[in-house]
């Protein structure tokens, strides 16, 4: 009788652990996701923006003719991209070819002397800083995550409901790792 | 993850019901103070003999408590109502202006720190104060707030203000502001109501009844008290958040410098804000206790020494004192304003168009004079002085203004001298009003002290001569206030009012027109630039002359 009482409220209680752990891996789920779409609304902002700055600054860069393609066909492939990998790849590219356009902006004085093109570069400074901290904090969640389904006990649970690691949006060069920001 | 939603939920509610706890033990222990007193001095007399202490009944104490639950009751409503709009009113803070390039610019970066957080909204807010200090607000519906002066947005770097920011973010994520927030509203109402009282006492000269003493002394307790309460919140919700900050940005010696800066300077944020020192990155009042450490100083001070934060940082970061020391003094900033902005004033008035017109080129033209041509459109041929090109209108930024001016045209001010719409213009960020003909300006009150604390201006040697010769005979300056002529001369632009001449201040004598209506200002042309270039250098000016 004691023992199958005991039985009882153990299985009870393991059912309830199990409930919560379920709820609590499906929250980390979501929230990997609405972090996935803060990184969506970021990216495309980007893209906007950028026709905007090479339109600004096209009249006043007859030589760098090559830098403004690179940026105009980085852009186009990262839209195109699909997959994370690809995404995260063309991404990357992307904000190379923006930071060597920025050099060349830096060496011209009537570009820095243009509000218009100030306020385009200021914009796009921002964007690419919420791109860096939307993807950081993508990343956090996914580390959360995936740890949580991988440590003992919850790693069962995981298991059995089939949670899935989740992808980290990766970034190649150390160096931005340390600091997401564009330099003017 | 180490701070989320949940457990700041949780631990929210946590601080917060241990705050109103707190306040009824307050109000109960005063009203049973109260109630002491009462049967002491009118019961006492009836019974002298019995006893020499009376404790009050258990039914007065019932009473008590009942009038203590209601106080704080009112106290709370009062006091957590429109707690974003009352704070912000109290330290002086106003929305940031979309039109300023500044805010747009510091706009931007609490966007991004607030998409760092996990998308957490995040409004913006300026303290038109030269001090350097940031501070944020919670209230209960979730509306966080993040401010900063004026100050900090004219001289920290763009990677400052962000871990500046971020260390505000911190506050908001990690829960404790809305406990700060709350904990300073509740002690506001009654440091006003002290102020007001001592003010009042000040001019009936003592005679006021012993109720009114009795009020004041409850109150100057329980102010004494509720400063307690804030020493509850404990100076680690500094570093916790300095940590919070770095995890978000990455970036400890940004800020460092930041809090090395903030600290080297007046951080003062308006003589209003400093009872709220808890809500501040760095305590508006400099007090020696802040910088000590021990027990004694760990209770009885709202921030810790901010060398230590220093230290902590720099150590994430593995630099040491001198590396910073090095890094501020190469410090550079970059400004968010075009340098070239102010100089399209002068140059504008420099520039001089030919314009191909009835088979022959006409001018050369200033763009004063081209502005007021009626004749002329966007596709006219036009030739700028000293330039070959041969471009249409259309094509020349400066001329392009004269059409997209004519677009916007709905119900622009006029000038008070030469009755032509006034144009919106930037200066040093900031959006004024500008005469395209006699070159004056029209500066609304609020906007002066932007201009002030922003140093992106480049000065002409003309007017760094006049300023110059301004500041020293200075004294000789005299207006002629008997006639009533010469200082009822312009109207306002904006509320048609009378504007009355006077000097910008007896130390700065430069003749202005104010309106006594809005206190916006009328500065004739240049006269602003010479007003800004004194201010400053204000501190040169006044050092050569004590006598001041």
């Amino acid at each position: 009788m004691v023992i199958t009482l005991v039985l009882l409220i153990i299985v009870l209680v393991a059912m309830v652990w199990a409930f919560f752990t379920y709820n609590s891996l499906v929250g980390l789920k979501v929230r990997i996701e609405n972090a996935w779409s803060q990184i969506d609304v970021q990216l495309k902002r980007r893209h906007d923006l950028i026709p905007n700055l090479v339109e600004a600054v096209k009249g006043y860069m007859n030589y760098e003719k090559d830098t403004l393609e690179r940026v105009i066909k980085a852009r186009t492939q990262a839209i195109d991209a699909s997959g994370l990998k690809d995404k995260a790849q063309a991404e990357n590219f992307l904000t190379q070819t923006l930071r060597s356009l920025f050099a060349v902006v830096e060496r011209y004085p009537e570009l820095k002397a243009n509000q218009n093109v100030l306020r385009l570069q200021e914009e796009l400074t921002s964007t690419e800083n919420k791109v860096a901290f939307s993807r950081q904090y993508y990343n956090d969640e996914v580390r959360t995550y995936n740890t949580k389904i991988q440590v003992v006990p919850e790693n069962i649970i995981a298991g059995i409901a089939g949670f899935q690691k989740a992808e980290f949006f990766e970034i190649e060069d150390r160096a931005e790792k340390e600091a997401p920001k564009v330099q003017l | 993850m180490p701070f989320s939603f949940i457990e700041i939920e949780e631990s929210k509610s946590r601080v917060i019901s241990f705050i109103f706890l707190f306040i009824i033990l307050f109000y109960f222990v005063t009203a049973y103070l109260i109630l002491v007193v009462i049967e002491n001095t009118i019961f006492e007399r009836v019974e002298l003999s019995k006893a020499l202490f009376i404790l009050p009944s258990f039914k007065h104490t019932l009473a008590a408590l009942t009038l203590a639950l209601l106080a704080a009751a009112i106290h709370w409503t009062i006091s957590t109502s429109n707690l974003i709009e009352k704070m912000s009113l109290a330290i002086g803070a106003l929305p940031a202006d979309p039109k300023d390039t500044y805010h747009q610019y510091f706009n931007h970066i609490v966007d991004e720190v607030s998409v760092a957080v996990g998308g957490l909204p995040i409004e913006a807010m300026v303290i038109p104060s030269p001090g350097m200090n940031a501070f944020s607000l919670q209230d209960f519906q979730r509306r966080a707030v993040i401010g900063v002066t004026e100050g900090l947005l004219a001289r920290l770097n763009r990677a400052q203000i962000e871990a500046v920011v971020a260390h505000e973010a911190g506050h908001i994520a990690s829960g404790d502001c809305l406990s700060t927030t709350v904990n300073c509203s509740l002690s506001e109402i009654y440091e006003e109501v002290l102020t007001r009282m001592k003010a009042g006492m000040r001019e009936t000269k003592g005679r006021g009844s012993a109720v009114v003493l009795l009020i004041f002394i409850v109150l100057t307790v329980m102010t004494s008290l509720s400063k307690l309460l804030k020493y509850f919140i404990s100076r680690q919700r500094e570093y916790r958040a300095d940590a919070i900050a770095v995890r978000l940005t990455r970036d400890p010696l940004s800020l460092a410098e930041a809090l090395k800066l903030i600290s080297r300077n007046w951080r003062g944020s308006g003589a209003q804000g400093e009872k709220l020192e808890s809500i501040f990155i760095v305590n508006p009042r400099f007090e020696t206790l802040d910088e000590e450490e021990g027990l004694f100083a760990d209770i009885f001070s709202t921030h810790p020494p901010v060398n230590q934060r220093i230290n902590i940082l720099l150590g994430m970061a593995h630099l040491d004192e001198k590396t910073l020391e090095e890094n501020l003094k190469n410090f550079t900033r970059v400004s968010p304003v075009a340098l070239a902005e102010f100089k399209t004033a002068d140059n504008l008035g420099t520039k001089k168009w030919f314009i191909f017109q009835d088979q022959k080129w006409q001018g050369p033209f200033l763009w004063d004079e081209v502005s007021k041509l009626g004749w002329l459109t966007p596709s006219h041929w036009i030739r700028m002085e000293g330039i070959n090109a041969v471009i249409p209108v259309y094509q020349d930024e400066d001329l392009q203004k004269i059409f997209k001016g004519e677009k916007e045209e709905e119900e622009k001010l006029l000038c008070p001298h030469c009755k032509i719409a006034l144009d919106e213009i930037s200066y040093e960020g900031v959006p004024i009003l500008k005469c395209s003909y006699c070159a004056g300006v029209f500066v609304e009150d609020n906007k002066v002290s932007r201009i002030f604390i922003r140093e992106d201006n480049v000065y002409s040697k003309d007017i760094e001569k006049i300023g110059q010769s301004i500041f020293e005979s200075k004294d000789k300056f005299r207006l002629n206030q008997q006639d009533a002529k010469t200082i009822w001369i312009v109207d306002c632009p904006k509320c048609q009012k009378k504007m009355r001449r006077q000097f910008f201040a007896y130390s700065y004598p430069i003749e202005i027109d104010r309106c006594i209506f809005c206190s916006g200002i009328w500065f004739d042309k240049l006269e602003l630039e010479i007003l800004q270039y004194i201010y400053e250098r204000k501190d040169k000016f006044f050092d050569t002359e004590k006598s001041f």
